[in-house]
């Protein structure tokens, strides 16, 4: 099959990190010193390889792009300082940017003034969209009540419709991908080197083990420096999976929390009280949501201090896309929390409903922006993997 | 302490092979020469190869008469086992101040007998054979040094008078002796200060100098000359003939991460040229070369290359990423196999040598103020196209690996051309000093 050739892929490349990257000839050092590379799955060489002569195609269909895990250790030995795990890194983002058709994740990794004018802009319309509700005047003081600043109902059709909305981006982004994955002419390569797999074991192996578990993270990528083994709350598979299952927990708990919510107003017709503090019912959520806002405040944190001061090079080259996402869910969970705590004092300031719009705000832009931020990859991720694995038997 | 004072037209400092030919050159043509060397003999680092590449000759067949010929030389006076400690300015003239260390052997009156040498309790592992053999104490250095003269290790002896009990010459161990300084006023100055090889330590991922069976190729060149400390190619921890050896070329030089960026140009020579010899020395051997491009480029050396791959050696387009060692002292290289489909191998080799880089031996800064260049630290030549040993400092002429890397081939060729650059420097101030014109 012919394969078209993008002649700027790597200058583009390029503008999403990886500046060092024309330094690599191709000696290979990368590959054979990476603790992911298996028979069939050898990189960073062979990516970094598709970059400098332009097989786009290739590249945006690539497993390996979304196994890394940046460990960098072949950043760390690489002879020509190019700088491979960086590649990589810049290499995802391009990819989600190129799965993404709308412009915006390209916007987001590259211009770091247009992003940042993005994001307060949509954060300011998500907030004017709350406030821009027929209210009663702010209660002058006594617990903050925040559901009659707005109303209990607009938030949660607000917030069904970021998610409805991050779930199209991310839907076409993934459905492209596929495309891009079965479009190319790899057969020769996957047969002779995948092993026969089954399709339910593709699935849990690319959803749990490796997406949810992350094994070859807490296994193989665990690089040590000069042989001191880092306490468990410091290792870096601990700090992502920290922050991932923050997120989730949080996620869940609000989706458990509209669920309640549709239960018992709904479906048994009572009227809504507009009481910001949380009732019996929703006890267990809450419970849950304040651990996941502990675990991702931990891991986000520590996150951002280590990519402010590298100990290793996991954390050195960062990008805006790191800053942005850390930064974005570093808010979003510390407004979060310091709403709780608002909430429970008897006699709150004004400005906690300030608070408020800003944790709802931010919430929710980095849930409608998932899939063009650098957490895209929590979406293409464990589709490639369940994909790749596929491929043997469909041939 | 008296200083005795030596006057000469040219100082050369440094006694390797481009050391030499530039003192030979200049006496040659009648010039005064006093040369200098740091270690007991002369001979520099090419009297420890093996064979030379494209040609295959005799390392000791080449340089040997060189060094007879510089010790026999009436223009010539030696100084080995001394260093230059300050060279000072004075109108036309560089005073330097030289301090010969004690050998604690009478230098004028020592046959050579090796007597003491027999009689030395004391082993110490031997700096000429890279650590892998042994000599004693007391020794001269190798069996072709230049001078034929024993010089004691004060660190490792331990004072029990044996050698001097053995000596026939009455008075010529002296545990007395004291260094002894000199000062010479010359007109010119060559510095041919050499090269040391790149640690062998220096990359944790290739053992970090802890395996005994991953050894520098200069180790190798040891275990292929014929006065070598086995006598024949046997592996370090066990003294096995091994019967499967790898190359990993570029293991000091063209890695950034080593913070030597640039290429030594001579190791994809030198690996090429030991593949061949062990050819001869281990017929059944597999012999692995791992590179990431061979940089075959002097007259002679592309057909070179070519003759090894078809004497069957193997060329594998790879850079060593990792070597690991098993309960055998086996080795298993960690590659990419590119050429072969792009899989990553660990293959098993029972010895390892590492094509280790070039470092200048000597910083020139301090004692004769010329300066190295930032990038590499080897000497900085201002125009190096249009005089290429001129260091830019009236008089002051570089040559060989001093100057950046390069192979024995160059490093004469340079030394000749020092030599000219020196003598033409020395004609213009003797006519400018007779017409009462100062230099400059």
């Amino acid at each position: 099959m012919s394969q078209r050739v993008n002649p700027e892929l790597l200058t583009e490349i390029k503008k999403y990190g990886a500046a060092d990257i024309s330094a690599c000839f191709n000696c290979g050092n990368c590959t054979a010193v990476c603790p992911m590379t298996k028979e069939d799955e050898t990189f960073p060489r062979r990516i970094i390889r598709y970059a400098q002569v332009g097989l786009e195609d290739r590249l945006l269909s690539s497993k390996e792009l979304w196994l890394c895990y940046n460990c960098g250790e072949c950043s760390e030995t690489c002879p020509r300082q190019a700088e491979p795990g960086a590649f990589m890194a810049a290499a995802r983002r391009y990819a989600i940017s190129k799965y993404d058709r709308s412009g915006v994740a390209k916007l987001l990794f590259t211009s770091p003034l247009w992003s940042l004018i993005f994001l307060v802009v949509l954060a300011g319309l998500i907030a004017l969209f709350m406030l821009a509700q027929p209210n009663p005047p702010l209660p002058p003081s006594g617990p903050l009540k925040v559901f009659e600043l707005v109303p209990v109902e607009s938030i949660h059709y607000l917030g069904s419709a970021v998610m409805g909305i991050m779930g199209l981006i991310g839907l076409l982004g993934i459905l492209d991908m596929m495309k891009r994955i079965s479009k190319v002419d790899d057969k020769g390569k996957l047969l002779a080197g995948g092993k026969k797999t089954n399709w339910k074991e593709a699935l849990w192996n690319a959803l749990i083990t490796e997406s949810l578990l992350q094994k070859r993270f807490r296994e193989d990528c665990e690089t040590s420096e000069e042989g001191v083994e880092k306490p468990w709350y410091l290792k870096k598979w601990f700090l992502h999976a920290s922050t991932m299952w923050g997120f989730l927990g949080l996620l869940a708990a609000t989706m458990s929390d509209f669920f309640f919510y549709l239960i018992k107003y709904k479906v048994s017709g009572e009227p809504v009280t507009p009481a910001g503090n949380p009732a019996v019912l929703w006890y267990f959520v809450h419970v849950m949501a304040t651990i996941a806002g502990f675990f991702l405040m931990y891991g986000t944190s520590v996150l951002l201090y280590k990519r402010w001061k590298p100990d290793s090079r996991t954390y050195s080259d960062s990008n805006q896309a790191d800053w942005v996402l850390l930064w974005l869910l570093w808010l979003a969970g510390f407004s979060g929390l310091f709403l709780e705590v608002l909430m429970d004092l008897p006699q709150a300031p004004v400005w906690g409903y300030g608070v408020f719009i800003f944790h709802v705000a931010v919430s929710m832009e980095v849930s409608l922006l998932a899939p063009l931020l650098k957490f895209g990859h929590a979406f293409y991720r464990p589709v490639a993997l369940f994909f790749h694995a596929l491929k043997p038997l469909e041939e | 302490m008296a200083t005795d004072k030596i006057n000469v037209d040219v100082l050369v400092v440094g006694g390797g092979i481009a050391g030499m030919q530039s003192a030979l050159d200049l006496a040659d043509q009648g010039y005064q020469v006093m040369l200098v060397e740091k270690s007991p003999t002369i001979g520099g680092t090419m009297i420890t190869l093996s064979k030379v590449f494209p040609t295959l000759d005799c390392a000791s067949c080449i340089t040997t008469p060189k060094m007879s010929a510089v010790a026999h030389h009436d223009n010539i006076q030696m100084f080995t086992y001394t260093e230059v400690q300050s060279v000072e300015r004075q109108g036309n003239r560089y005073i330097a101040q030289v301090v010969k260390k004690p050998r604690y052997v009478n230098e004028n009156i020592c046959t050579g007998c090796r007597k003491c040498e027999y009689a030395c309790p004391v082993e110490v592992p031997s700096v000429f054979d890279q650590d892998l053999g042994a000599y004693r104490a007391i020794h001269v250095p190798f069996s072709t040094a230049v001078p034929q003269v024993a010089v004691l290790d004060m660190d490792n002896c331990m004072l029990c008078g044996k050698c001097e009990k053995a000596c026939p010459v009455e008075g010529c161990i002296d545990y007395e002796q004291k260094p002894q300084e000199i000062e010479v006023t010359a007109k010119a100055i060559v510095l041919a200060t050499g090269f040391k090889i790149t640690p062998v330590d220096a990359k944790a991922e290739y053992g970090g100098g802890k395996y005994p069976n991953v050894i520098s190729a200069l180790a190798m060149e040891r275990l292929l000359a014929p006065t070598g400390p086995y006598g024949h190619v046997l592996r370090p921890s066990d003294g096995k003939e091994p019967e499967s050896i790898a190359y990993v070329q570029c293991a000091g030089s063209r890695d950034k991460s080593l913070g030597v960026p640039y290429c030594s140009r001579i190791c994809c020579m030198y690996a090429i040229k030991q593949a061949m010899l062990l050819s001869g020395a281990l017929p059944l051997a597999d012999i692995t070369i791992y590179y990431m491009d061979i940089r075959t480029f002097g007259k002679g050396y592309e057909q070179f290359y070519q003759n090894a791959k078809a004497m069957g050696i193997e060329f594998v387009k790879a850079k060593v990423a990792k070597i690991t060692e098993d309960e055998n002292q086996n080795l298993r290289v960690r590659v990419e196999m590119m050429e072969e489909g792009g899989q990553v191998e660990e293959r098993e080799h029972d010895l390892v040598v590492l094509s280790v880089g070039v470092l200048p031996a000597y910083n020139p800064e301090a004692v004769f103020g010329v300066p190295v260049s930032s990038e590499d630290n080897f000497i900085e030549i201002p125009s190096p196209n249009f005089e290429p040993c001129n260091t830019g400092f009236p008089g002051i002429f570089a040559a060989g690996t001093a100057t950046g890397p390069m192979d024995i081939v160059d490093s004469i060729v340079m030394a000749g051309a020092a030599a000219s650059e020196a003598t033409a420097y020395l004609h213009e101030l003797a006519a400018a000093e007779n017409g009462g014109v100062t230099h400059d």
